[in-house]
C-alpha cells in the first residue's frame, strides 16, 4: 500500500431542494486500499460517491485526484480521470448483450478503436472482456443479453464495464446487498486483489462484517457529515455500530410467539411448467396465527413468485393456497383481501406497493378507502384522510415528511417502508405477508420494522417473512423454512442451527 | 512592459490550449432534475411558454401578410369585446371544451384516446337518426337526441377498451382506426341514403326548431352552459370523488395501484367510456347546436383539437375549460382571416401546434433545474 492520495473530497456539501445531504464532508482514498465508507441509509455516502463520480455537482468544495485539484463536468469526464462507480441499481440496458453495455460505457480513446465494422470490434471487445473477465475470475460469455443474467452476474458486468473503461479508482455502492454470502465474499476477495495491484478501491456499504473482513481503513458517515476514519481492525463491531448510529442501538433477543390455530395453508403449489422447469415446484407450508415464519433461501429460487401469489400480484399457480374460514385466497378480491385485513409488505417498494408521484397522504389513504372511511364514493373527505395520515405518520416515526401532500418518491428507503407499514396495518392485520423487509434499509430502520412485525405478531397476527437475507430471518422467525429450487426443502423451529440452513440453502439434489 | 509579460502570457495561453476542452454551456451551468415544484411555478413556465408559443405565431402571420398593427385587433379585440364574436366564441367554444374534457378523463386512466373524433361523428349520427326517424313526441325529440349522442359515443369507445384490457391491443392504433371507419360511415350515410333530398347536398335534412338547442340568453345557446355543467361533473368526478383518487393511483403506477386495491381495470373501463360519452356529447352539440343537421363538418379537426386542449391543460377540466375558450378564439380569428386576409384555414392547425410544441418543452423547465455552478478552478 502506497501512501499517496488516489482522490480527495475536501469540505463537499450538497443539498436537495433544502434538504442539507451533504455537509463539509471530507473524504480520502489511497491508492492500493480497499477503503470502506459506512454509514446508515441517508447518511450521504451514495451522495459523497456521486460526486467523486462526477453525477452530482458539489455546492461547495472541492476533488482532488493524485493530489491534483479537478472539476469533474459528467460521469464520462470522470472515466478521463480513471474514476469507475458500479451503482447499487445497475445501469444496464437489459436487451443488449453484455459486450454492447460495455461498448457503451467506453470512453473514445484511441486505444480504444479498433478499426473495422461494428461487428468486428464488438468482436475484439469481446476478445478483451473475456481475457479481463478471466483474469478476475468472472465466468461471463460476452454475447449474452443482459436481462437472462442473474443479480451477481450484473454485477460483474457492471465491474467489467467500469475496468474496461480503464478505471483504476473503484467505487463500489453497497455491492453486496444483492449478493449472496459466498457470492459477496468472492466478489470482495476480487476487489481486494485489485486493489493490491495498486487501484483504489472504495467500498460504499453498510455491513459492518464487510467492512471488517476487507477493508483497509474505513470512514463512517453520519447525517452527511464523515465522522471518523479507522482502521477496522483496531476498533470493534459494537463501536463501529455506535459511531454510524450515533448512540447504541440495542439487539432485539429474539422473544418467541405463541401460536396459535391454522390460519393459511398451502398445498403443492407450482407454476406452469417452462422448458421442463418450474419455478414454484410443490411449495407446501402452513402458517398459524401468532407465529412468524420465515422462509430463507438464497435469491432465486421462487421466493418472489411466492410472494406474488400470495399477495395477489399477477402470477400463475397451480396448486391449493386455502385462508383457514375464507377458501382460496388468490380468488380473493382486492376489497375482500382489506376485509379479510391482510397485510402485504412487497419486497420492490416503488414498483408495487407506493405510487411516487403522488403525495404520501395518498399513499396513505388509499388503503382504507375501500371501506368508506374517506366518505362515500361520491365525496372524499380529504381532510380525514390527511388527520389519519398525519397521526399514522407520528405514529409509525416516517421521517423527512415535510408536508403530507409531498411526493412519497422523496422519502429514503427506510421512511418509505415505513408508510408503507402504516398504511398496511391501519387496521389490526390478521394476515402479514412479507417480503424481504429491510431491503436497503439501515440498522436503526431495521429494528423498527422488525419491532412492528413482532407486535402484529403478538398481537394475533400470522405473519410470513420471506427474506434472502438470513440474519433477518433469524433475528425474526419462530419456524424457519427453507426454500431451495422452488421448494421448502427443510423446516427448522427456533432455535435454529445456522450451519444446518445455511447447507439447506445451498445443497442440490 | 508587454515585453516581459508576453511570454509569461504566451505560457499561459499554452496552458490554457492544454487544458480539456469542455462545451461552452457546460462550463458554468449545471443541469439538475427537480423533484418538486410549486403549482404557481409550473403554471408561470406553462404561461411564458405560451407567451413564447403566441409570438412565433404571429410572427408567422405577419409574415404571411397579415398587418402587424391588427393582430390584436383581429385575436382579441375582435373576438372578446364584439358581443357577436364573443357569442361565436362562446358557441365555437363548447363542443371544444367537450371534447377536451373527454380527452383529459381517458387520459388521467392512461388510455390515449385519440380516436374523440369518431366517437363525436358516432354521437353526431346516433342525434341525427332520431330526428330522421322521428322517434319520440316532440317534447322528448332533443333528450332523445342527447341520450342517443351519449349512448352511441360510448358504444364506439367499448371495442378499444375491451381489446386493450384482454387482447393488450395497442388503444394509439385501434381508436386511430376506429376513426376513419366512422368517417367513412359518415361519408357513405350523407352521400347515401341519408342525403337531403330537397338539394342532393351531401348534408342530411334540417332538424325541426324543437330538435336544435335553444337559446337560452340572448343569443347564447344551451350548449354553453350545458358544456360548464358537464366541465364541472368532470372536475367532481376527477378531484372530490373516491374515483379522482383511484385514477390518480391507476394513472401513477397501475401495478401499485392495483396491489392496494384499487379496481384498475374497473376504473379504466369507466373513465374511457365516459370519455366516449362526452367525445358524443360534443358531437351532438355539433349538429344539433351549430349546424342543425348532419354535416361533414367534423374535418374540421375537433377530434385532434381535443388531444391539444387535454395536453395543454395537464389533464385538469378547469384548465381545459380555459384552453377551449382560447383556441375556440384561435378558430373564430382564423376564419375572420381567411376571409380578410385569404390566409389558409390551416394556419389555425399550425398555430396550435406550435402551442404545444412551446408548451411540451416547457416541461423541460419544469423536471429540470439549470443552475450557476459556483467557480472554481479547474
Amino acid at each position: 500500500m502506497s501512501t499517496l492520495n488516489a482522490i480527495q473530497l475536501t469540505g463537499v456539501s450538497k443539498s436537495f431542494d433544502g434538504f442539507m445531504a451533504l455537509a463539509q464532508a471530507d473524504f480520502t482514498a489511497k491508492w492500493g486500499e480497499v477503503h470502506a465508507l459506512l454509514g446508515e441509509n441517508g447518511a450521504g455516502k451514495s451522495s459523497l460517491m456521486n460526486i467523486a463520480a462526477g453525477l452530482y455537482a458539489p455546492e461547495s468544495g472541492s476533488l482532488f485526484i493524485d493530489d491534483n485539484p479537478v472539476r469533474l463536468s459528467g460521469p464520462r469526464d470522470a472515466s478521463r480521470y480513471r474514476i469507475g462507480m458500479v451503482h447499487q441499481h445497475f445501469k444496464l440496458v437489459k436487451p443488449f448483450s453484455v459486450a454492447e453495455n460495455i461498448l457503451l460505457g467506453l470512453p473514445e480513446q484511441p486505444g480504444n478503436a479498433v478499426r473495422g465494422s461494428h461487428r468486428q470490434r464488438l468482436r475484439a471487445l469481446e476478445a478483451r472482456i473475456g481475457e479481463k473477465a478471466a483474469e478476475l475470475g468472472f465466468a461471463i460469455d460476452p454475447c449474452q443479453a443482459t436481462e437472462s443474467l442473474s443479480v451477481a452476474e450484473q454485477q460483474r458486468v457492471e465491474i467489467l464495464k467500469v475496468l474496461l473503461a480503464g478505471a483504476r479508482i473503484l467505487i463500489l455502492d453497497e455491492p453486496t446487498a444483492v449478493l449472496t454470502d459466498q457470492e459477496a465474499e468472492r466478489l470482495l476477495e476480487t476487489v481486494r486483489s485489485f486493489a493490491r495491484q495498486g487501484a483504489a478501491v472504495i467500498l460504499v456499504t453498510h455491513k459492518m462484517s464487510d467492512v471488517k473482513r476487507f477493508a483497509d481503513r474505513v470512514t463512517v458517515m453520519r447525517g452527511g457529515r464523515t465522522i471518523q476514519t479507522l482502521d477496522p481492525q483496531s476498533v470493534s463491531i459494537a463501536e463501529l455500530v455506535r459511531l454510524t448510529v450515533g448512540e447504541s442501538a440495542t439487539t432485539h433477543a429474539h422473544q418467541p410467539g405463541t401460536p396459535g390455530e391454522e390460519r393459511l395453508r398451502v398445498r403443492g403449489l407450482r407454476s406452469p411448467e417452462v422448458g421442463g422447469h418450474r419455478v414454484l415446484n410443490g411449495i407446501d407450508l402452513s402458517l398459524r396465527a401468532g407465529e412468524i415464519y420465515g422462509i430463507a433461501g438464497v435469491g432465486g429460487n421462487g421466493q418472489s413468485e411466492l410472494a406474488n401469489a400470495l399477495m395477489g400480484l399477477p402470477e400463475p399457480t397451480e396448486g391449493d393456497i386455502e385462508l383457514i374460514g375464507f377458501g382460496d385466497l388468490r380468488r380473493a378480491s382486492s376489497e375482500q383481501r382489506r376485509a379479510l385485513r391482510i397485510a402485504c409488505i412487497p419486497a420492490d417498494r416503488y414498483g408495487t406497493a407506493l405510487a411516487g408521484e403522488l403525495s404520501v397522504a395518498e399513499n396513505f389513504g388509499v388503503g382504507q378507502i375501500h371501506g368508506g372511511r374517506y366518505g362515500s364514493f361520491f365525496r372524499l373527505r380529504r381532510k380525514r384522510l390527511e388527520e389519519d395520515a398525519a397521526a399514522a405518520i407520528a405514529g409509525f416515526d416516517v421521517q423527512g415528511v415535510r408536508s403530507l401532500k409531498q411526493k412519497a418518491a422523496l422519502l429514503s428507503g427506510g421512511n418509505a417502508q415505513k408508510l408503507v407499514i402504516a398504511r398496511e396495518f391501519s387496521r389490526e392485520p390478521q394476515l402479514v405477508l412479507v417480503h424481504s423487509p429491510s431491503r436497503g434499509l439501515d440498522v436503526r430502520a431495521t429494528a423498527a420494522v422488525h419491532g412492528r412485525l413482532r407486535t402484529a405478531r403478538d398481537a394475533g397476527a400470522a405473519v410470513l417473512v420471506i427474506s434472502e437475507d438470513l440474519d433477518e430471518v433469524l433475528a425474526l422467525a419462530d419456524r424457519i423454512g427453507v426454500m431451495n429450487a422452488g421448494r421448502i426443502v427443510a423446516e427448522f423451529p427456533h432455535p435454529a442451527d445456522r450451519q444446518a440452513i445455511g447447507k439447506a440453502m445451498v445443497t442440490h439434489e | 512592459m508587454n515585453d516581459r509579460l508576453r511570454p509569461v502570457m504566451l505560457e499561459q495561453a499554452v496552458q490554457d490550449a492544454r487544458k480539456p476542452r469542455r462545451p461552452l454551456l457546460a462550463r458554468r451551468y449545471a443541469l439538475e432534475i427537480r423533484q418538486q415544484l410549486a403549482w404557481y411555478w409550473q403554471a408561470s413556465i406553462i404561461g411564458l411558454a405560451l407567451l413564447v408559443g403566441l409570438g412565433l405565431s404571429a410572427a408567422i402571420l405577419v409574415a404571411a401578410g397579415v398587418p402587424a398593427g391588427e393582430l390584436l385587433n383581429e385575436f382579441v379585440v375582435l373576438t372578446v369585446f364584439d358581443l357577436q364574436s364573443l357569442k361565436a366564441v362562446l358557441f365555437q367554444a363548447s363542443p371544444m371544451i367537450l371534447v377536451g374534457l373527454a380527452g383529459c378523463m381517458a387520459f388521467r386512466a392512461r388510455f390515449w384516446n385519440l380516436g374523440l373524433e369518431g366517437q363525436m361523428i358516432w354521437g353526431a349520427i346516433g342525434a341525427t337518426a332520431i330526428s330522421l326517424f322521428q322517434i319520440g313526441p316532440e317534447a322528448l325529440r332533443l333528450p332523445l337526441m342527447f341520450g342517443a349522442a351519449v349512448v352511441c359515443g360510448l358504444a364506439w369507445a367499448v371495442a378499444p377498451v375491451l381489446l386493450k384490457l384482454r387482447l393488450s391491443v395497442n388503444e394509439i392504433i385501434s381508436t386511430l382506426m376506429l376513426n376513419y371507419l366512422a368517417l367513412n360511415f359518415l361519408l357513405h350515410l350523407l352521400y347515401g341514403s341519408w342525403k337531403d333530398p330537397r338539394s342532393s347536398f351531401p348534408y342530411s335534412p334540417q332538424f325541426q326548431p324543437f330538435e336544435r338547442l335553444p337559446d337560452v340568453l340572448d343569443g347564447i345557446s344551451a350548449a354553453v352552459p350545458l358544456a360548464v355543467v358537464v366541465a364541472l361533473l368532470a372536475l367532481w368526478f376527477l378531484g372530490l370523488s373516491r374515483a379522482g383518487l383511484y385514477l390518480r393511483f391507476v394513472d401513477a403506477n397501475p401495478r401499485v395501484a392495483g396491489a392496494v386495491g384499487v379496481p384498475v381495470r374497473r376504473m379504466i373501463v369507466a373513465t374511457v367510456l365516459l370519455s366516449g360519452a362526452m367525445a358524443g356529447i360534443a358531437g351532438f352539440l355539433v349538429t344539433a347546436g351549430q349546424e342543425g343537421r348532419l354535416t361533414q363538418s367534423f374535418y374540421q379537426g375537433y377530434g385532434f383539437s381535443g388531444i391539444l386542449i387535454a395536453f395543454l391543460a395537464r389533464n385538469n377540466p378547469i384548465a381545459a375549460l380555459v384552453v377551449a375558450l382560447l383556441m375556440a378564439m384561435l378558430f373564430v380569428a382564423g376564419r375572420s382571416l381567411q376571409v380578410f386576409y385569404q390566409i389558409p384555414f390551416s394556419m389555425v392547425q399550425l398555430i396550435q401546434a406550435i402551442l404545444v410544441i412551446c408548451v411540451a418543452s416547457s416541461d423541460f423547465f419544469i423536471r429540470h433545474r439549470i443552475r450557476r455552478v459556483q467557480g472554481g478552478e479547474s
